[in-house]
């Protein structure tokens, strides 16, 4: 049996008073798992990465991390193992410059400096962006954001990693490099996209969302090709595919 | 706007560079820095001479770190002139003559007028300086090694960043606004209420979502700088240097003496 692994028990959620924004999810996923969470708009995709950091707190339900469930105490252990990537990375860059940035979690662990500037400059080669290493955030592109905010939760070296739409704003060759990154780790990721290619090429399990439920889950490769399934929850087609 | 964002990015580049005053230990420059504002505050209302002899302390303090006088009156333009308006009834309330210099008599009320301002001046300088020296982290670290609770202190940094934002925020807000309302100055009165409203909301969310991204990547309240953070030699000469100088400056009656010589 694997160790790194997710597991939701009926999972409810919802902001405020509101409609409830995930309703009734199980899910488990082990740790060499590779899962897409696909869907429309406002179905929860979002929400549910940012359950799984705690970032919010189920309504009911259980979420366990590695056999450890998700609660106000066990938070701080729970975040050292998992990296999580905005959807938004202006919001998720405050520091002055990269290198500051991206060392951050590092330093929060208690590392030495000297593994903290080794961490940092591993993070920034993996993403390509070396030459950024100095720069000031404010004066980043959007991409470049984009590219920042992977790199500082590769410096935390995670177990796990949940990422946000993170093919939005690369260009085509930073998008590459970025499904080998994606490709290359070894352990549990999820990866909520709109860019059905983009999943295809580095999950090899997909989850389709809408209102809040899991409506299918399964092999990617399989949902790809259900044109049905995916119009009918408000998708189309990969581009890879509908072009052929 | 984005003159005030440039700005504030400046100022905090500046005080990451890599000068021997920035790498002075941040509770040495935190103390020092308190020291001269008490100092400074406690002159007598009409002791415009020696509140004068402070001014060694930006004076020296400026040179050393090698910064721009000028950028500073640049960056501080809109608050110097705020802060010498404090003073400004004085000369009305207190109208006895103290002094004469030359033919010109000068009231007890312009002589305090001009202490008062004297000190807000330097108040303001020594905070720039503090800033434009210390990051914001590093001063936040000098406040918890004094024990300062670590909710504040988390408190003041998020402010802080809280500001950027906010300017940032502005910024997209008026630009969306006024690409939308071509040929229009400024904006217009009706949409303020909705826009500050707007505005509110977003950078709170804004705010929000940084702190989320500082506590998902370990931040706990304290601070690291990734910096060897004990007092050197350094430090303690910086400190013991400055003590001296800016109590001499207080508490000898050098201005008396210096008056003596010259006479
Ligand atoms: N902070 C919030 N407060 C209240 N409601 C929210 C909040 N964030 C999201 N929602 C609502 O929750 C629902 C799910 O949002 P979520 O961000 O999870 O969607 P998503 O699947 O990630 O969508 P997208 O593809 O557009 O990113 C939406 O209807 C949204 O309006
Ligand atoms: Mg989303």
């Amino acid at each position: 049996m694997s160790h790194i692994h997710i597991n939701l028990d009926h999972v409810t959620f919802s902001y405020g008073k509101g409609q409830p924004v995930l309703n009734d999810l199980c899910l488990s996923a082990a740790e060499h798992d590779s899962i897409g969470i696909i869907g429309a708009n406002g179905v929860g995709k979002s929400t549910l990465l940012k359950l799984l950091v705690g970032l919010e707190l189920p309504d009911q339900g259980e979420i366990r991390i590695e056999e450890i469930p998700l609660k106000k105490q066990t938070l701080q252990k729970i975040r050292e193992k998992i990296g999580y990537v905005f959807q938004d990375s202006e919001s998720q860059l405050f520091m002055t410059t990269v290198e500051e940035d991206v060392a951050f979690a590092p330093r929060n662990y208690g590392l030495p400096e000297e593994e903290v500037s080794r961490r940092v400059d591993a993070a920034l080669k993996r993403v390509h962006i070396e030459h950024l290493k100095g720069k000031s955030i404010y004066r980043l592109s959007g991409g470049e954001k984009k590219l920042v905010s992977i790199a500082t939760i590769l410096s935390m070296t995670p177990d796990i990693i949940l990422m946000d739409e993170p093919s939005v704003a690369l260009d085509p060759q930073n998008r590459r490099n970025l499904i080998h990154i994606i490709r290359e780790f070894e352990h549990l990721k999820m990866i909520a996209s709109h860019d059905l290619d983009f999943i295809w090429d580095t999950c090899e399990r997909t989850i389709l969302m809408n209102d809040g439920r899991i409506v299918w889950d399964g092999p990617t490769e399989e949902i790809m090709r259900n044109e049905k399934l995916l119009t009918e929850n408000g998708l189309e087609l990969p581009l890879s595919l509908s072009r052929r | 706007m984005n003159q005030a964002i440039r700005e504030l990015q400046s100022l905090e580049s500046l005080s990451k560079e890599d000068r021997w005053v920035n790498n002075l230990h941040p509770l040495v420059k935190l103390f020092v820095t308190a020291l001269f504002l008490v100092l400074t505050v406690s002159f007598d209302k009409y002791n415009l001479a020696g509140l004068l002899s402070m001014a060694v302390y930006p004076l020296v303090t400026f040179t050393i770190a090698d910064l721009s006088f000028a950028d500073a009156l640049k960056r501080l333009r809109y608050v110097l002139p705020i802060v010498c308006v404090v003073g400004i009834f004085n000369p009305f309330f207190d109208r006895d003559i103290v002094m004469q210099v030359g033919s010109l008599a000068v009231s007890g009320g312009v002589l305090s007028m001009l202490t008062l301002m004297g000190k807000a001046i330097l108040t303001v300088l020594a905070g720039y300086l503090l800033i434009a020296t210390t990051s914001m982290e590093r001063i936040c670290l000098g406040l918890r090694m004094l024990h300062v609770p670590s909710l504040l202190v988390t408190e003041i940094l998020l402010i802080y960043r809280y500001l950027t934002v906010l300017l940032k925020e502005t910024r997209r807000v008026t630009n969306s606004y006024a690409l939308r309302a071509p040929g229009q100055k400024g904006i217009h009165i009706s949409a303020w209420g909705s826009l500050a409203g707007l505005l509110l909301l977003r950078s709170m969310d804004r705010a929000e979502r940084l702190y989320e991204s500082m506590q998902i990547r370990g931040f706990h309240g304290e601070f690291y700088t990734g910096r060897q953070e004990s007092m050197k030699k350094a430090d303690w000469i910086y400190l013991a240097v400055w003590t001296a100088v800016l109590c001499a400056l207080r508490f000898l009656p050098l201005t008396a003496v210096l008056g003596g010589w010259i006479a």
